[in-house]
């Protein structure tokens, strides 16, 4: 986990001097600040949208959202399945940390 | 208990006190609903509830069975809601007995998996894996 | 404490938050905590036939961890402040994980 700063280092003096690259996991999400992006969600949900805000937890606030439900039903006649996505936009929306998957950033966003 | 709100190093602490003693709704997470006295809580929101009632729906109709006094593990609870009396009171739904909404809530529930049955078949057959999550969707 | 600070500053303001069993809740914002745990005030139900047992509550207390989303009123919030904000939030953090 902890790779160039020597451990004996007090957290002050070991601030990384240039944040634009990245290090660990979450240094994608802080340079997708203020971008497109997609999230995907348990229970078959899908987000688009403008990153404001995160945490270590992965909780987001997301803008201009739009979010893509997947279910799968069975025709029970033909047993053909049937898979509806259901879409609806958000202006703003809060998404809880524990239920996010996976966060990909604008490049494969768009 | 009434020891430490003084010294409220909890928020949670702060946003449950005007609960104390008041009668509350109480979803749980295998979503089952109490009905009780709020006497006591904690910063994890374990619950202790006075002169509680287990409440079922179904349909148009409820029914109450008392159950004493519960402490529930916070980790349980969706959300918790004071009564508004004068709603309880007024409410478009019919009480029956308990025993009554029982039966009603079985045969809802069997004619439910019974469907629910035969879907997961026919996922089956497409090779798609099949969790029998029946309530627990957290 | 980035998402606890946000939310005290949205008490006040009419917000839905969606649960992970799929019931929506609309109501005045009354309180967070540090867990975000959510109160509100003056609730409404989406789809409340569906949900009889909200009929007789008029306010509530969420639990944080059961909470989905969180619909926020777009003008109450300042996306500029917010994203400085996360930069700002995210870097301490960083810093003390290194060092540790």
């Amino acid at each position: 986990m902890s790779t160039a700063a020597s451990p004996a280092a007090p957290a002050a003096t070991t601030n990384p001097p240039v944040q634009s690259s990245v290090e660990e996991p979450l240094d994608l999400v802080r340079l997708s600040l203020d971008e497109n992006i997609y999230v995907k969600l348990r229970g078959d949900r899908e987000l688009r949208g403008k990153l404001h805000a995160f945490d270590q937890h992965l909780n987001m606030v997301l803008g201009d959202v739009e979010e893509n439900v997947t279910h799968v039903d069975l025709n029970p006649e033909t047993q053909e399945e049937i898979v509806r996505t259901t879409s609806r936009k958000v202006d703003m929306l809060f998404v809880r940390g524990d239920g996010v998957i996976l966060v990909s950033p604008p490049a494969k966003a768009v | 208990m009434s020891s430490f709100i003084p010294n409220q190093i909890f928020t949670t602490s702060g946003s449950l006190i005007d609960l104390l003693d008041k009668r509350l709704m109480v979803v749980l997470r295998d979503g089952r609903k109490i009905i009780g006295f709020l006497r006591s809580y904690d910063q994890f929101a374990n619950l202790v509830l006075q002169d509680s009632v287990e409440r079922i729906y179904v349909k148009n109709f409820y029914g109450d069975i008392d159950r004493g006094v519960f402490l529930i593990r916070g980790e349980n609870v969706v959300l918790l809601g004071e009564i508004d009396n004068i709603k309880d009171d007024d409410l478009p739904l019919t009480q029956l007995s308990f025993e009554e909404v029982v039966r009603m809530r079985k045969e809802e529930a069997d004619d439910r998996q019974k469907k629910e049955r035969l879907r997961n078949q026919l996922l089956h057959n497409h090779g798609f894996s099949v969790d029998f999550l029946d309530t627990d969707l957290y | 404490m980035l998402f606890y600070s946000f939310f005290k500053t949205l008490v006040g303001q009419a917000v839905t938050v969606e649960l992970k069993n799929d019931l929506s809740v609309t109501g005045t914002l009354v309180s967070v905590d540090q867990f975000l745990n959510i109160k509100l005030d003056n609730i409404r139900v989406d789809n409340e036939s569906e949900n009889p047992h909200m009929m007789s509550v008029k306010n509530c207390f969420i639990r944080g961890s059961v909470v989905r989303y969180v619909h926020l009123p777009p003008a109450a919030i300042d996306t500029a402040l917010l994203q400085d904000a996360a930069r700002r939030e995210i870097q301490p953090s960083t810093a003390a994980v290194r060092g540790a």
